[in-house]
């Protein structure tokens, strides 16, 4: 039963919402801070760039953020207000390095109806008073008392009932504030009220001004000396005040397009403001002068108000350039700009004086990926590597994109040489102190090459005279006494690394080459043909052979890593055996067995290595197949004890220590190349974002610090590594916007729906295609066209009962400007024959094809109002053509639909969830169960055959169950709904799939997952819980909710309550999974505190909370 | 629709503006529903229309031949015309014949707010009757002196069960149900009372509307009404206008309530054509309330109204934004006693003379494919026919 879930978040939300500049952190010190949503960024600005300070959670959702400075104080104040009512007013603690809460409160109505265009607030420019208006006709004004602390709110009746803007007036001796609105015939004006706080109400203010642009939405405040407001517009902006008006068209061209045009006509709506072209705006000097206008397509223009000293004498406006399309635009410093952005990735840019070839001022400096919106993703596992990857369409218009979305450790590429046949790769230093690695050694079947850093900090080729560079090289090593070790099949070479000469020479005896050695600073081991061991021993010019040992067989890898106390000495050594496919672990120097310990199995091990994590010594070794063995080690007995085996790929591994961020990792080279850590003692396996690696070695040069070197496929790459465990994000441009995904197994490809918008011309139109993407390269190899006004609703890959081939079915609409609800549709199939989409059937359907499923070998259809199911059937001239089986109505629209064995889960627009079963028998589709609650869905999923869950419109989760021993009729027909809870993010999808490796070995293995991606480009995880795991994590989020108070003293739990129109209930049956994971985050002191009242210890409590980090 | 929903999907439009933009739309398409069907077994005029306010589910009806009944409007209990058209049989049905039932026509019948456990109906023998909709037993009885016009109880009570009762006599009573006796007698009007309504915005705060053509606002907490809204008073022009315009309002509302309870008794059958005079009869209990919850909102009609509810009646519909009738919906061949509008569904229900009961609601694109759809396989006999009929 999935009655228990666990939500967290895999991909924080990265759509900029708001954003300001001030002194917030420190009189001297200019911040950004940035609102995603649900979580804020306090970046600093420094000569080097912007440097993150803190990113804290919100328990809302924003829906104002702004700085303000109160009188008497030296630095801003920050003053957020959540979509739930809530406000608070937050201030920097320079010495604790956290926001404190200054003042908070609730400034929601029992009645009232919220505000169309969203809610507004905004802070009096003199700070006498915060103005908010969060329902339609009222306007909440919460004073400031002289010491700048808030007095009671309280509500003034506002007579216009569309607002689109409201802002304070600067220069004003009392509060003024300017309300764009829209009157019932849909003229907009802008009209002026002073705030008599006095008598709380409205005094006609000194100005207003009638008929605007039927576009305007926007309103910037234009501070002293000139004053006044600068009203956005679609086709012009006006500069009015009490004493002048100024109006400029911005430019012809229409964002909209006729049929848009037409359409809005036809329902009688205005333009909505939503869409309108100026998007955002930002001040670029303190005198308001100039202001930077990002508009709907991504153009960024600058506004520069004219004026004879302090009399506006008109308006200019120029285009900088192109940037994302902007949500809000911040002015830093120094011709610095950030771009936050809703539909694309947001940018550091800078305006520079000259443009560049192409015309554009803007250079852009960063970019801040943002998911944001998923609309569609699909959970696919191109490598085959058994972790999923989520791929999915974000972003909008110009900037929309597809991005792969997968859990591993990326390599940071900085350099890479084409070189084939890599066969070993080892890096040395010119001095045994040296800090830096200068050589990386190469080796290749026949020769040995010597890369290093030359001055200008290139990879080149050279030479150190001592080596032999005309074998392959099978080993080296930095040895103590600024000398060098390289092993090679006849003999083992010490060089002096200042020199670079030939100080002494071990030769092995004729006929018996040596085949695999090893080495560290002080020791070398090397094992011959016929299975001898050999020892030697370092010093200073010579090598001395210490011990000799015969073995029963040969010998395939060894390992003498350091892991005592001496780190050039290492008192075991690892032997890897051929035959009787064994390690062995002998002492050094005296070189006598030990242990012995038998695989099992065939497969012979590859690599072998000693190595600790976190203190713990841990014998690991890899296995040909891929497969990885893992034994506790004690150092004194040589005892293997906790023996484990994953599988991490398919061919043979490479071990190799390598360190970031002065901890020790293993890089363990192969078809799948892993990197296998410690967290809490415990080894996990995080795979890196390569395809094949070879061989690995680190390589921390001057030049490129904490680097690694990494053959692979005929190339040498030095990249970086990024932190380990995080997700990994590839961007795939379109340059349209895609509205729906889906992967076929079969052809390897993936087929979107996609829509164009066409600027070139006057007239804007949209062009709606399917097209088919290679799943490796991500490139277009097919497109279909649709037809005009046709969209693209829905996709599905599958295939049909008694036709082995896979096909892609699309769903679309024709959305005529003149119609309300779409009347006619299609469903498409198509096959991928030679890389081409080949249209194979074609059914015609009275609506919008919402969405489509696999269903018992048939297709299974939602349009609009009605389920339909389609069977394939053969004509009789052998082409295969769609036939309605049956259907059912009683919906108002079936959006969306998810099936389970002949269950059908329905997702309505707004009645909620419903259970339909289809009846072989009777060839028909009957309804089992309902929801009655009146939910608008957003998405379904089913969870298991009982419970299924749904998203709806007011960011809530909710689960219901089927109740099939209901006793009654009306018991049975009712699905129950077992478990509510607010998400805070808009769900646009839910898939099942994991983003991590499940490792059969591990507890998390077995927990079913469904991952969600939502408006903001957040990926999160649904995790069904046991029921007894999920009533201790329930206890500790209720012990973490008194201990981690939420910023701005928002309660996490009403944050967390079902809230819709209608009611606010405790969330019951879902845990948040973030604040749970931030028992980890906790000093310990705090943990310990959780841990007494739980009475748990600490270490389980970490134990416990760290396996549910590995379920994402 | 499509588009609406590609725009939420994508962040451009809110989810709040998108259920707004789909209600109004709906709403604004209002018709003689085409697929549902409500079958009433009352053999009087309906009088009064309730679909409860937890579930949005069933829907109660109290007619003049003093039967009563309950509906669920969500779930069919059989379907015409090849499953198309849901009919909604009675789930629960009272007449005369019941050991409780009223003797007289029932002129009001409403839910508990809080659950649908209980109901209360009022009728012109007198009597308010709680009853226990499980089983069908009334639960309590209040004995009133004169016919009763209306009940009301408040939705947003948290500390009382007060059910405040419009009679022919001019005090207007508040029974309670936790005590089973009146808890107040609001004296003030001066002739009998025929609506009765709790505020929306205060659990304390009821207003009643009388014969002597005032509307009184009561706090029950204290003694006395503290606002008299009389008409022949706002006939003075001294009104601020906004104040005249929801005035003018609650009074159509107001003149009409006798209008229409002395039809029911006349039961005077009218034909629709004749009835020009149809939308000024058609005062309703939700214009009633949109007028009073201005009233309390300082009288700002804003609050509630920007978009265009449909609250008709034998015909109308109002605009609350404009004030002006903003459509006709015809269907009822007599005259139109309540209506009760269904925000979960953006239905209408109204009941009229004709002793039926009408589901107004946004059209279904019934498609053809329906015979395509019924027309299962491996029965080629009702595909022959078809292609017969052509």
């Amino acid at each position: 039963m999935s009655t228990y879930n666990y939500v967290v978040t895999a991909h924080k939300p990265t759509n900029v919402t708001h954003s300001c500049v001030g002194n917030f952190t420190g009189p001297q010190e200019l911040n950004l801070i940035i609102a995603k949503c649900t979580r804020i960024e306090i970046h600093l600005l420094t000569p080097q760039g912007l440097q993150p300070m803190l990113d804290v959670p919100i328990y809302g959702r924003i829906a104002t953020l702004e700085l303000f400075r109160p009188h008497g104080e030296t630095q801003d104040l920050l003053f957020i207000a959540t979509e739930r009512y809530k406000f608070c007013v937050l201030q920097w603690d320079a010495d604790a390095n956290e926001v404190i809460t200054r003042a908070m409160g609730d400034v929601s109505d029992r009645i009232g109806r919220p505000t169309d265009n969203g809610q507004i607030g905004i802070i009096d420019p003199d700070c006498r008073l915060i103005g908010l208006h969060l329902y339609d006709g009222l306007f909440k004004v919460i004073p400031f008392d002289n010491k700048g602390q808030l007095k009671e709110a309280f509500n003034i009746r506002l007579e216009e009932l569309q607002v689109l803007d409201i802002k304070f007036l600067y220069g004003c001796p009392k509060p003024t504030i300017v309300v764009l609105y829209q009157d019932n015939k849909d003229a907009r004006h802008v009209k002026t009220y002073e705030v008599s706080l006095k008598d709380k109400d409205f005094v006609e203010g000194p100005w207003s001004q009638n008929n605007l642009d039927n576009g305007a939405d926007l309103l910037i405040p234009v501070p002293p000396p000139f004053c006044g407001v600068l009203i956005i517009g679609e086709e012009t902006i006006v500069y009015c005040s009490a004493s002048a008006f100024k109006a400029i068209p911005i430019r012809p061209v229409s964002q909209w397009s006729f049929f848009d045009f037409i359409q809005c006509i036809h329902k009688h709506l205005v333009f909505d403001p939503y869409d309108s072209i100026t998007r955002a705006y930002g001040r670029v000097d303190a005198d308001g002068s100039r202001y930077l206008l990002g508009d709907h397509s991504g153009l960024l223009h600058l506004l520069v108000i004219a004026h004879e000293k302090e009399k506006v004498t008109g308006l200019k406006i120029e285009l900088l350039g192109e940037t994302s399309i902007a949500s809000t635009i911040s002015y830093l410093d120094n011709a610095f700009v950030y771009v936050g952005s809703s539909y694309g990735d947001s940018q550091l840019i800078k305006l520079n004086l000259q443009p560049d070839a192409k015309g554009s001022y803007v250079e852009v400096l960063e970019r801040y990926v943002n998911l944001g919106p998923i609309v569609d993703f699909c959970v696919v596992d191109l490598e085959r590597q058994g972790q999923g990857q989520v791929v999915t369409c974000s972003g909008a218009y110009k900037d929309g994109s597809l991005r792969i979305v997968r859990n591993g450790i990326g390599i940071n590429e900085q350099a890479s040489v084409e070189l084939q046949g890599i066969k070993g790769m080892w890096s040395l230093r010119s001095a045994t102190d040296d800090l830096y690695d200068t050589f990386l050694v190469v080796s290749f079947i026949s020769e040995t090459r010597i890369l290093a850093m030359n001055l200008e900090d290139e990879l080149e080729e050279t030479e150190i005279e001592g080596f032999c560079s005309q074998v392959q090289t099978l080993f080296c090593h930095d040895a103590v006494h600024n000398q060098l070790v390289q092993v090679t099949s006849s003999s083992v070479r010490l060089v002096s690394s200042t020199s670079r000469e030939l100080r002494h020479e071990w030769h092995a005896p004729a006929d018996y080459s040596i085949n695999v050695a090893t080495a560290n600073a002080t020791q070398v081991l090397l094992a011959t043909r016929g299975g001898h061991l050999v020892y030697l021993e370092i010093g200073d010019g010579i090598l001395i052979e210490k011990k000799h040992a015969q073995l029963k067989y040969d010998i395939s890898c060894l390992d003498i890593n350091p892991i005592g106390e001496n780190p050039n000495f290492s008192n075991l050594a690892a032997v890897g055996m051929w035959t009787d496919i064994s390690v062995r672990i002998f002492s050094l120097p005296d070189l006598n067995l030990i242990t012995e310990e038998h695989l099992g199995g065939e497969i012979i091990p590859r690599s072998v290595l000693l190595c600790a994590f976190e203190g713990i010594p841990y014998l690991l070794c890899a296995l040909g197949d891929g497969h990885l063995l893992n034994f506790l080690l004690n150092t004194t007995t040589g005892e293997l004890t906790d023996r484990k085996k994953v599988s991490l790929g398919t061919q043979p591994i490479t071990l190799r220590t390598f360190s970031s961020k002065n901890t020790t990792h293993v890089f363990a080279a192969s078809d799948r190349p892993t990197v296998i850590y410690s967290s809490n003692k415990k080894l996990l396996y995080s795979n890196v974002n390569l395809k094949e690696v070879s061989h690995m070695c680190p390589f921390n040069s001057a030049a490129f610090p904490d680097s690694l070197a990494i053959a692979k496929e005929g190339e040498l790459t030095i990249g970086t590594i990024d932190d380990i465990q995080k997700l990994h994000i590839r961007s795939i441009p379109l340059g349209e916007h895609a509205r729906r995904i889906c992967h076929q197994e079969q052809s390897r490809t993936f087929a979107i729906c996609s829509l164009k918008y066409n600027q070139s011309s006057t007239e804007d139109s949209e062009m709606h295609f399917i097209r088919l993407l290679d799943d490796q390269t991500f490139e277009f190899i097919s497109t279909y066209s649709l037809d005009q006004f046709e969209y693209g609703c829905s996709i599905l890959s599958c295939s049909f009962s008694d036709d082995s081939n896979a096909y892609y079915c699309v769903g679309t609409a024709y959305v005529m400007p003149e119609e309300n609800e779409p009347t006619k549709g299609r469903i498409l199939v198509f096959m991928v024959e030679d890389g081409k989409l080949q249209l194979v059937a074609e059914k015609e359907t009275k609506g919008a094809v919402y969405s489509l499923n696999a269903f018992n070998g048939k297709l299974l259809a939602a349009i609009n109002q009605k389920i339909q199911l389609y069977k394939w059937m053969l004509r009789d001239d052998g082409t295969r053509e769609l036939q309605s089986e049956c259907g059912h109505h009683g919906h108002i629209l079936a959006l969306y639909v998810q099936t389970r064995g002949d269950f059908i889960v329905v997702g309505d627009l707004m009645k909620s969830i419903s259970l339909l079963i289809y009846k072989h028998e009777e060839g028909a589709i009957e309804e089992r169960a309902r929801d009655y609650n009146a939910n608008w869905m957003s998405a379904v999923e089913i969870l298991d055959d009982d419970i299924y869950l749904g998203a709806e419109n007011n960011f809530n989760l909710f689960t219901v169950r089927k109740n099939s021993e209901g006793a009654t009729d009306e018991e049975r027909g009712r699905l129950e709904v077992v478990g509510e809870y607010h998400l805070g993010e808009f769900v646009n999808r839910f898939r099942h799939g994991s983003l991590v490796m499940r490792l059969p070995d591990s507890d998390v293995g077995q927990i079913p997952t469904i991952i969600f991606g939502t408006v903001n480009g957040v990926i999160g995880v649904i995790a069904s819980l046991p029921q007894d795991q999920y009533v201790f994590m329930e206890k500790l989020q209720t012990n973490l909710r008194k201990v981690i108070k939420g910023v701005g003293g928002l309660s996490h739990e009403q944050w967390r309550s079902f809230y819709s129109e209608k009611k606010t209930v405790d969330s019951r049956n879902f845990l948040d999974g973030d604040l749970i994971e931030s028992f980890l985050d906790l000093g310990r002191s705090r943990m310990e505190e959780i841990s007494k009242t739980m009475n748990v210890s600490v270490e389980e409590l970490m134990k416990r909370v760290e396996e549910l980090t590995r379920l994402h | 629709m499509w588009k609406e929903i590609g725009d939420r999907e994508s962040g451009k439009l809110r989810p709040n503006s998108f259920i707004t933009r789909i209600r109004s739309n709906r709403v604004s398409s209002l018709q003689l529903s085409n697929h549902k069907e409500i079958v009433s077994p009352h053999r009087g005029a309906i009088n009064s229309l309730q679909v409860d306010l937890t579930e949005g589910r069933y829907l109660l009806s109290g007619a003049s031949d003093a039967s009563l009944a309950v509906y669920d409007i969500q779930r069919a209990t059989d379907y015409d015309g090849g499953g198309l058209i849901a009919k909604h049989k009675p789930i629960l049905l009272v007449d005369k014949q019941h050991q409780n039932g009223h003797k007289f026509a029932i002129s009001t019948a409403i839910w508990y707010p809080i659950d649908t456990g209980l109901f209360v109906t009022g009728s012109y023998d007198h009597h308010v009757n709680v009853w226990d909709t499980n089983t069908t037993q009334v639960v309590m009885d209040f004995k009133m002196p004169g016919k009763v016009y209306r009940t009301a109880m408040s939705s947003l009570a948290t500390s009382h069960m007060l059910i405040a009762t419009a009679t022919e006599d001019v005090q207007v009573r508040l029974c309670d149900m936790a005590s089973g006796a009146f808890s107040h007698t609001l004296s003030g009007h001066r002739d009998g009372i025929m609506a009765v309504e709790w505020s929306t915005s205060s659990e304390w705060v009821l207003v009643t509307g009388g014969c002597d053509g005032a509307i009184r606002l009561w706090d029950i907490r204290r003694a006395g009404c503290f606002s008299v809204l009389d008409q022949s008073h706002s006939q003075l022009g001294r009104r601020p206008p906004l104040l005249e315009r929801s005035t003018t309002k609650v009074s159509t509302s107001k003149c009409s309530l006798p209008g229409q309870t002395s039809s029911a008794k006349a039961r005077a059958p009218q034909r629709k054509g004749s009835s020009g005079s149809g939308s000024k009869h058609s005062g309703s209990s939700r214009i009633l309330r949109h007028a009073k919850g201005s009233a309390k909102q300082r009288l700002h009609p804003g609050l509630l109204s920007s978009q265009d509810r449909a609250t008709a009646h034998y015909g109308a519909a109002f605009d609350v934004w404009t004030g002006k009738a903003s459509m006709t919906l015809h269907g009822h061949y007599e005259h139109v006693n309540c209506c009760w509008y269904g925000a979960h569904d953006q239905e209408l229900y109204t009941g009229g003379n004709d002793r039926q009961i009408l589901i107004w609601s946004p059209p279904k694109l019934i498609s053809e494919d329906v015979d395509e759809g019924d027309r299962r396989t491996g029965q080629p006999l009702a595909v022959d026919q078809d292609n017969w009929s052509d």
